[in-house]
């Protein structure tokens, strides 16, 4: 006897449980997972001040007292995130309530959070923080940007090449803690990666789909767009923008985005182009549905296997274009990155590994990961390939 | 009986897939004698084509497997030939013509080229201008006119009839002892066919080749065959000689598919519906319909002529009526059935449904009207949405025309449409591609249904089916049409459905109505010279065994 048991679940829900089939994807997911946690919460696990003290019975957080803006809104978005998560409202609703929280957090962030504006590590190995009735460090008691060179006679130092500090990962020239620096610099990797490839998905699944739908006259004037925008050489953009403007993450972000939809333009106009002429979609026609649901849920999912390959090698790719302007020299100057990392070690007198390796294997990490998920997302958006029918 | 030149004793042939293993072919024997013809007949998937390239070898090896049988070709078993021996037999002793003549020839060498290869690889020693002569030959043999100028043609110059010729004339050109034919002419418009069938008759009286003909389709069957073989799930169930197979067939199975072709099948009388409906106004009526496919040239895509697919065609369909249209493929019947639908745009021309003209409105004030027609296609793998439960597919439109109170209400009411198509309702909680054929048209109609609509476009559902789904289905749509006093456009090109299925009937060809009226009439006292070739082209089971 036919017994139906996932009768009312959703499209999306139904994609996220198939894709969630398989080892890769976990490992994948369980690396983005940690890369998710390492940028949220990088201030709580590196850092050079205590977590929490207690001096002269008086009980204080020096982390959040020097907690910056975007570290509290970070964190304030991520909790927004588990709790839009939690209610059960429609997709379109979870995404508008989350934009609203981020943004009404940004407010408030701004309005109330206010560290000092210098902040000098050797403080806080001065007896003010040193001698004192207990105190919690973070795990990885070195901020980021803690140059240690003065206090050892080495800067750079292998990991557990021991001087009184442990460095799991060594240390850069300067005397900072590689590892550290690797947990801040996730942040920057996560943030590129999938805001660049947003911002150019949308434009292109957009324009892409409306030329191949619409064919014609769209579809010519959408065509010589593409072109135009692929004749772009998005390095040299950047380049030019870094000399007119500074060094910014968001115009990077915001650069990489617009000169990188052409090819997901691409992919959706000939999948649509082939697409519409099926007979699904003649029927969807022929019954009247409205524009939205042709394109958005009788096309689209069809046509977009191809695309989230192209998507998963879209993010490697914004994080590896972040790492090559880091490699230049002409990244964001203060926040470490990976890309800058490499750049370091390439740029020091003599060869040490664990400058290259460790920001080096974080980038091949990433991008392994971000192609493993592509792969299964597309095999689960294809019913073909799963024997689970919803039916047992 | 003459001496066998082909024997197939107790064959078996396994296909392994993964870790299951299919029974293609189960213990099957039969004797081709020399210069005669033997049909594997059966519906898809009973192993026919299996037991074909079984005999070539064509196999691949490590799939298939054959755990008995022999294969005696002139008294020598080709299952235990090894592989340089079979290359020898293959091609120039048993040649092998495939169905599909778009996709059989290489696109990129020209025809001559493609006959000489197979001249040279088993003569060696032949030399360029024997071959030459040889190729143009077999070209004249198949009748392809003015052949030594054809000689340097791309298939992409030829039509699919002449392609089918070129793949026949490769086959004959090393002048086989057996040529094995795989549904040769399934792809090809009906007097196209007759002329294939033809000409394939006409070769083997000249050479004296035996045929293992392969077909789903008895009229086929008839015309060629002098012995029959019935396949059914991989077992021969019934052979003997082509009359008595046809006309006394002793097995259920072969009973039951000579009683589901459309020409056996018993009309109901729908007379007194008809009556009732017929004087009423037209339920939609075209007038001097045109449907121009531009041709662009040059940098500035210059429209320099256009592609007449429909082209000055005047219709009146009533209510309750079904009206077949039929024609050869590229006649322009579907292009019409999609322009009805305002699904292509009509260039010129009007298109009135009780009343109110289609061409030009928004598609805002298309949309009410849009729930009065529906259509149901041809290829059961693309008619439905792949990534969408057959619950979606129903349910949206309802949805969208604002029927059923609620979520639960309509998927009820999909339930009931799904019943009314004799499908069990908890089939909505499955993807398209877990039906059959049969099953995914069935799910097809039921979509055109669920708006509720008077009128339907029928484009060549049952021409993907077998036989018997075909007469399920054909059944299906007749009480369908009873009950919910449907009109349809039945677009199709089978003359057997015509004649079971519909009251009226109209022909066309290159864009244009030749004739049309009450289907005995156009069937059985043609008027026109084309209507006349293409009912003489049908190949039927009666005729032919006069």
């Amino acid at each position: 006897m036919i017994k139906v048991v996932f009768s009312g679940e959703s499209y999306a829900a139904r994609v996220w449980r198939k894709t969630r089939n398989g080892v890769g994807v976990e490992v994948g997911l369980a690396w983005i997972g940690l890369l998710v946690f390492a940028a949220v919460f990088a201030p709580f696990l590196a850092n050079s001040m205590p977590l929490l003290m207690s001096k002269d019975g008086v009980v204080s957080a020096p982390v959040l007292h020097y907690l910056s803006i975007e570290d509290a809104w970070v964190l304030a978005s991520f909790f927004i995130v588990l709790l839009v998560y939690k209610l059960k409202i429609r997709a379109a609703q979870r995404i508008a309530l989350f934009l609203l929280g981020a943004m009404i957090a940004a407010v408030l962030v701004n309005l109330y959070v206010s560290p000092p504006k210098l902040v000098i590590y050797d403080d806080f190995r001065s007896p003010a923080y040193t001698q004192v009735d207990w105190r919690i460090m973070p795990p990885i008691p070195y901020a980021p940007t803690d140059y240690l060179r003065d206090l050892v006679s080495k800067g750079l130092e292998a990991p557990f090449e021991t001087t009184g500090h442990l460095h799991l990962m060594g240390t850069e020239e300067n005397g900072a803690d590689v590892l550290s620096r690797m947990i801040h610099a996730c942040r920057i990797a996560l943030s590129i990666g999938l805001i660049a490839s947003g911002i150019a998905l949308f434009i292109g699944v957009i324009v892409g789909g409306l030329m191949g739908y619409f064919s014609g006259i769209a579809d010519m004037l959408g065509m010589r767009l593409v072109e135009i925008f692929e004749d772009i050489p998005t390095l040299f953009l950047l380049l030019t923008f870094v000399a007119f403007f500074g060094r910014s993450l968001y115009m990077m972000m915001v650069i990489i985005g617009i000169t990188g939809w052409s090819g997901y333009a691409r992919y959706v106009r000939t999948e649509f182009l082939k697409l519409r002429k099926q007979d699904y979609v003649q029927a969807a026609v022929a019954s009247g549905l409205p524009l939205s649901s042709i394109l958005f849920r009788h096309m689209l999912p069809n046509g977009i296997a191809p695309l989230l390959v192209a998507v998963s090698f879209g993010i490697a790719g914004a994080i590896l274009s972040e790492a090559t302007l880091s490699f230049l020299g002409l990244g964001v100057v203060d926040a470490p990155s990976w890309g800058q990392m490499l750049d370091q070690a390439v740029k020091s007198s003599s060869f040490n590994w664990w400058m290259a390796v460790f920001p080096g294997g974080a980038i091949f990490m990433t991008v392994f990961a971000y192609n493993l998920i592509g792969e299964a997302f597309r095999d689960a958006i294809d019913p073909k390939l799963s024997d689970d029918s919803g039916l047992e | 009986m003459s001496q066998s030149l082909l024997e197939v004793r107790n064959l078996r042939t396994y296909l392994q897939s993964g870790a299951r293993q299919v029974k293609a072919v189960d213990d099957i024997s039969f004797n081709i004698p020399k210069g005669e013809t033997f049909c594997l007949v059966g519906e898809s998937g009973s192993g026919k084509s299996v037991s074909a390239l079984s005999v070539i070898r064509l196999l691949p090896q490590g799939i298939a497997t054959h755990p008995s049988g022999e294969i005696l070709f002139n008294d020598q078993d080709l299952l235990t030939l090894d592989d340089a021996g079979i290359r020898a037999v293959r091609g120039s002793q048993i040649a092998m013509i495939f169905q599909e003549p778009m996709t059989s020839l290489n696109p990129v060498l020209s025809i001559g080229e493609q006959i000489t290869e197979a001249l040279y690889a088993h003569n060696p020693d032949i030399s360029d201008s024997e071959a030459e002569q040889r190729t143009i030959n077999v070209l004249e043999q198949v009748q392809i006119a003015h052949a030594s100028r054809r000689f340097h043609d791309y298939p992409h110059q030829l039509s699919g009839g002449q392609r089918q010729r070129v793949m026949i004339a490769m086959a004959l050109a090393c002048e086989p002892q057996l040529l094995i034919a795989d549904e040769p002419t399934t792809a090809l418009d009906v007097t196209v066919q007759a002329e294939i069938l033809k000409l394939m008759r006409k070769i083997q009286e000249d050479t004296g080749m035996s045929m293992l003909f392969i077909t789903h389709d008895f009229g086929v069957v008839a015309q060629m065959a002098q012995w029959v073989g019935v396949m059914q799930q991989g077992k021969l169930v019934e052979s003997g000689s082509c009359a008595s197979v046809l006309h006394q067939p002793q097995h259920a199975y072969t009973q039951q598919l000579l009683a589901a072709l459309p020409e056996n099948l018993v009309k109901p009388s729908l007379q007194a519906a008809l009556e009732l409906e017929s004087p009423a106004a037209p339920l939609l009526s075209i007038r001097d319909l045109q449907v121009f496919f531009p041709i662009n040239k040059g940098l500035f895509r210059r429209t320099v002529d256009y592609v007449r697919a429909v082209d000055q065609v005047s219709l009146d369909i009533f209510p309750g009526q079904i009206v077949a249209l039929v024609g050869e493929s590229g006649c322009g019947k579907t292009t019409l059935g999609r322009a009805v639908l305002q699904l292509e745009a009509p260039t010129s021309g009007s298109i009135k449904f009780r009343g109110q003209e289609l061409i030009g409105l928004s598609a805002r004030t298309l949309r009410p009207l849009r729930q009065k027609m529906q259509i149901a296609f041809q290829d059961p793998q693309s008619s439905l949405n792949p990534r969408l439960l057959i619950e979606t597919t129903l349910t949206e439109p309802m949805k969208v025309h604002g029927m059923g109170d609620s979520h639960e209400h309509r998927i009820e009411l999909a339930s009931q449409l799904l019943e009314s198509v004799q499908l069990h309702r908890d089939f909505l909680w499955r993807y398209p591609h877990e039906f059959s054929g049969g099953q995914r048209q069935r799910i097809g109609l039921a979509r055109a249904l669920a708006l509720n609509p008077e009128f339907i476009v029928c484009d060549e559902i049952t021409s993907a089916l077998d036989v018997s789904v075909q007469a399920e289905i054909l059944q299906l749509l007749l009480s369908l049409r009873q009950q919910r006093k449907l009109t349809l456009l039945f677009i199709t090109h089978n003359i057997g459905v015509v004649e079971y299925l519909s009251d009226q009937t109209v022909v066309m060809y290159q864009g244009k109505i030749v004739e049309q009226g009450g289907t005995a009439q156009v069937c059985q006292q043609p008027q026109h010279t084309y209507t006349q070739k293409l009912l003489a082209a049908v190949p039927r089971l009666k005729t032919s065994m006069r």
